[in-house]
């Protein structure tokens, strides 16, 4: 039906508009253009050659995608979430969580966990890696519990772990300060040709493996049928609890291999306000790429868009010399703007 | 005093009512009683001002009166209480008196004590002891009905209407609520009485009314009835519908039960089912049947009891747990319970059977291409493309396709939960044939439905449930709609 109205006009209107409504990431990779060719037109063409010109380019690109790696990460894990139906407020503390037990892992100095056990080097760094990692895991498999068996709305029981984990972090991390191998900084600080790409390419890869993951598993299909018609899903032989645990699961993952990313790139953290806001930034991620807080619909890929155009945003708006306290503003214009013209795409 | 006179109404093609008319009186109770689409609702939802009628008047008191809301119905003293009560459980009972209503004093204020003390009078004259300031929430369930009569009668209300006012309740909450209705009626009150369960109609009714098939077949004085009789006006005949052709090659006992009970829902359930077998399980609304076949899949506790498939004993833990010992359930309304809309047609198709054929837990696409070519050629569904959205097809293709995605996984036993809910007349007989096909093919098949004909139709045997329980079993001769609505009301069959 609507094919066929907008097909007796043409132009390039009605193409648009057909276009946008019937391909679900069409508007976002639209936005994402736009937003790139302006970024690209403010950033100038005052130099000396193509080559100087792209290598200016290519920088701040890498320096984008780098600095949102990180969130870029633990929004794909939010989106497994929220398609699922729930919400994870905790991720900022638990990424806080996990670095300052990471970090005290691999101090240097006299307090350090695995110096004192005589653990250095590679063998130190790869333990704290999958300790971090399983750290994620466990929150994350606590918190379906709570959710799930506890009957706690996800709201709640995510904002009462968002509480207890940073507040008991910054009250064991008090007066101490890790000193982390310089060896470790490596992992996200690795130069090639002169250039830090090692949180991008996690990024990606790790996208990549969920964007399969949630297309062609029986858990990323099962992970959309539970949020979109949970009863059905139930009466389906889908086991919610399972599906809902095993998002809070991987979400926790996430923020695990995130919250090394970050202790790797900076050497420290500041436990007090590290990863705060992270909650939210990722779940405008999501949200921007057009995944439905009611959950069932929305996909990976359009995750990675979502972040994308906020990171691509963020550095329009810093080229621009927009005065930091306005930047939150643009972005919660983009994440309100984004919902309304998707929702004119559905028309 | 209040008259229908010639009421019609249609909804498209379909006329559900031809020509009725009734009169209440003033100070009597009388039964409207029918079949689950016979017409009852239609008509009470247009003196209730809910619907307008196409044709026919409505006379108060001898003048005729025009509803186009429900607000100028309940104006002109016709009160509507609703199956599911219309009362806040967080506020107290004296506001949800006053819902909608509230007395203002002067400032604009709302005049809390003004209306606490006028709810206590209505209670007083009422002779109900209730505290008007008693949250909703603690109040059970035959108190909640008699506040909704006390919101009627505080707004003078001279007709009430009462829609099977008596499901929920037990024993003693029912004669809780009788008392109030031979109050009211003692006031001058009329009362429209909206039951299925006979027994009530004879113990509170001194006037019937039957509808059936949207007609007014029967009325009278209850005292010259009996409920046979009414079971048979409801019915229309006693004459069986033949039975759907089919050879029955009835094999091994593949599900047992024994006792099952649930706190509130169903009680020492016992029955089983055989392989190549169609079981019916039929009743009234909320028997409990379809709560009893959900726990039975897994998707509702069980208090007690046992259940055996092919004779080993199991407990089902969950729905995962029932598809994997092979039990498939087919529920009832559809776009609730089953159809999984940001999903497309193959997607709704192969949601059951993906872990059985995943390897590594990837999908395996091609055979579910495979798999759902095949049941669409076997069940007939009718389809652009795989990829379309599920509810770009018809209601009678939707429930084919959750159809197919339980065969898919190759049941031993299917529940079908109103299988033919929602579908037209020519894809109701063709889930018929499937039915009939699927119990050729060896499968034990339970089927829940609250049509008589399609039971007698299509089941070898059929169990009756009464208020959580079975009540009795039908099969050869007492497998007709007069013998399934007497054990459907509680009653028992002859002894023969």
């Amino acid at each position: 039906m609507k094919a066929m109205e907008t097909g007796r006009k043409t132009g390039f209107s009605s193409w648009l508009r057909l276009r946008w409504s019937t391909e679900s990431h069409f508007g976002t990779v639209l936005v994402l253009l736009v937003l790139i060719i302006m970024q690209t037109v403010v950033l100038g063409f005052d130099f000396g050659s193509f080559g100087e010109w792209f290598s200016a380019w290519g920088r701040n690109w890498i320096n984008i995608l780098r600095n949102n790696a990180g969130v870029g990460i633990i929004a794909l894990g939010m989106a497994f979430v929220i398609i699922a139906g729930g919400i994870d407020l905790s991720v900022g503390s638990t990424l806080v969580a996990i670095g300052a037990a990471s970090m005290m892992m691999l101090d240097i100095g006299p307090k350090g966990f695995l110096g004192n056990l005589g653990i250095t080097g590679l063998p130190a760094f790869a333990l704290t890696i999958v300790l971090a990692v399983l750290m994620g895991l466990v929150l994350g498999v606590l918190t379906g519990l709570l959710i799930t068996k506890g009957r706690i709305a996800p709201f709640v029981a995510t904002l009462g772990s968002m509480k207890i984990l940073r507040s008991v972090t910054q009250h064991f991390m008090q007066g101490y300060n890790p000193r982390i191998p310089r060896e470790f900084l490596q992992l996200a600080n690795l130069q090639v040709g002169g250039l830090m790409f090692m949180p991008i390419i996690y990024w990606l890869a790790i996208a990549l493996i969920l964007i399969y993951v949630s297309q062609r598993t029986v858990w990323g299909r099962q992970v959309i049928a539970v949020g979109s018609n949970e009863r059905a899903a139930q009466l389906s032989g889908v086991n919610v609890n399972r599906v809902k645990i095993g998002t809070y699961s991987l979400m926790g993952v996430l923020v695990g291999i995130a919250s090394i990313i970050q202790v790797a790139r900076i050497g420290t953290m500041d436990f007090a306000n590290a990863g705060s806001g992270y909650e939210m930034d990722a779940i405008a991620a999501v949200v921007v790429g057009g995944t439905s807080m009611r959950g069932g619909r929305g996909t990976i890929f359009g995750t990675v868009l979502g972040m994308l155009i906020i990171a691509v945003m963020n550095n329009l708006l810093n080229l621009f010399g927009v005065p930091p306290f306005l930047r939150e503003a643009a972005k919660g214009v983009i994440v309100i703007g984004s919902v309304l013209l998707q929702r004119k795409g559905n028309v | 005093m209040i008259e229908m006179r010639n009421i019609c109404k249609s909804f498209g093609t379909n006329q559900v009512l031809k020509d009725v008319s009734i009169t209440i009186n003033d100070g009597e109770i009388c039964a409207l009683i029918g079949e689950n689409g016979a017409g009852k609702s239609t008509l009470m939802n247009i003196l209730g001002g809910v619907l307008p009628a196409d044709s026919g008047a409505i006379y108060l008191n001898g003048k005729q009166v025009r509803f186009a809301n429900p607000a100028e119905s309940l104006k002109a003293g016709i009160a509507f209480i609703h199956q599911e009560l219309n009362l806040i459980n967080d506020l107290p009972v004296f506001e949800n008196m006053f819902l909608g209503r509230e007395i203002r004093s002067r400032l604009g204020r709302i005049d809390l004590e003004a209306m606490e003390e006028k709810t206590a009078d209505v209670f007083r004259r009422m002779n109900i002891e209730l505290d008007p300031r008693a949250m909703v929430r603690d109040l059970d369930a035959s108190y909640k009905q008699i506040v909704e009569i006390c919101r009627a009668i505080l707004m003078d209300a001279s007709v009430i209407i009462m829609d099977e006012p008596t499901t929920s309740l037990t024993e003693p909450e029912i004669r809780r609520v009788f008392q109030m209705m031979e109050t009211l009626r003692d006031q001058g009150v009329g009362i429209i009485f909206i039951s299925h369960k006979l027994n009530e109609v004879m113990d509170i009714c001194e006037r019937y009314m039957v509808l059936r098939d949207g007609e007014l077949v029967a009325e009278g004085k209850v005292a010259e009835v009996t409920t046979d009789e009414l079971a048979r006006y409801m019915v229309g005949h006693d004459v069986r519908t033949e039975q759907l052709t089919r050879t029955v090659r009835i094999g091994e006992e593949v599900l047992r039960v024994e006792n099952l009970s649930h706190r509130t829902f169903f009680r020492n359930v016992s029955f089983s089912v055989r392989s190549g077998e169609i079981l019916g399980f039929t009743g009234l609304l909320g028997d409990g049947r379809s709560e009893l076949f959900q726990a039975l899949f897994g998707a509702q506790d069980i208090q007690s009891g046992m259940v055996w498939l092919d004779g080993r004993e199991v407990r089902i833990q969950s729905t995962e747990h029932a598809l994997e010992l092979g039990i498939g359930y087919l529920p009832r309304n559809r776009k609730e319970n089953a159809i999984i809309k940001d999903m497309d047609i193959m997607e709704n198709a192969s949601i059951v059977t993906w872990p059985l054929f995943a390897r590594n837990g990837v999908i395996d696409k091609n055979r579910h291409a495979g798999l759902f070519a095949e049941q669409r050629e076997r069940l007939g569904i009718r389809l652009q493309r795989v990829t379309d959205p599920i509810n770009t097809l018809s209601g009678g293709n939707q429930q084919k396709v959750v159809l197919a995605k339980w065969l898919a996984a190759r049941p031993k036993v299917l529940i079908l939960d109103n299988p033919t809910q929602g579908v037209d007349v020519g894809a109701k007989e063709e889930i018929y044939d499937i039915i009939l096909n699927l119990a050729e093919q060896g499968l034990a098949i339970i089927v829940l439905s609250s049509e008589a004909q399609e039971v007698i139709r299509l089941c070898d045997r059929a169990l009756v449930m009464y208020q959580g329980h079975i009540q009795g079993e039908v099969s050869g001769s007492t497998m007709n709609e007069h013998d399934i609505m007497r054990l459907a009301t509680g009653g028992a069959l002859d002894a023969s």
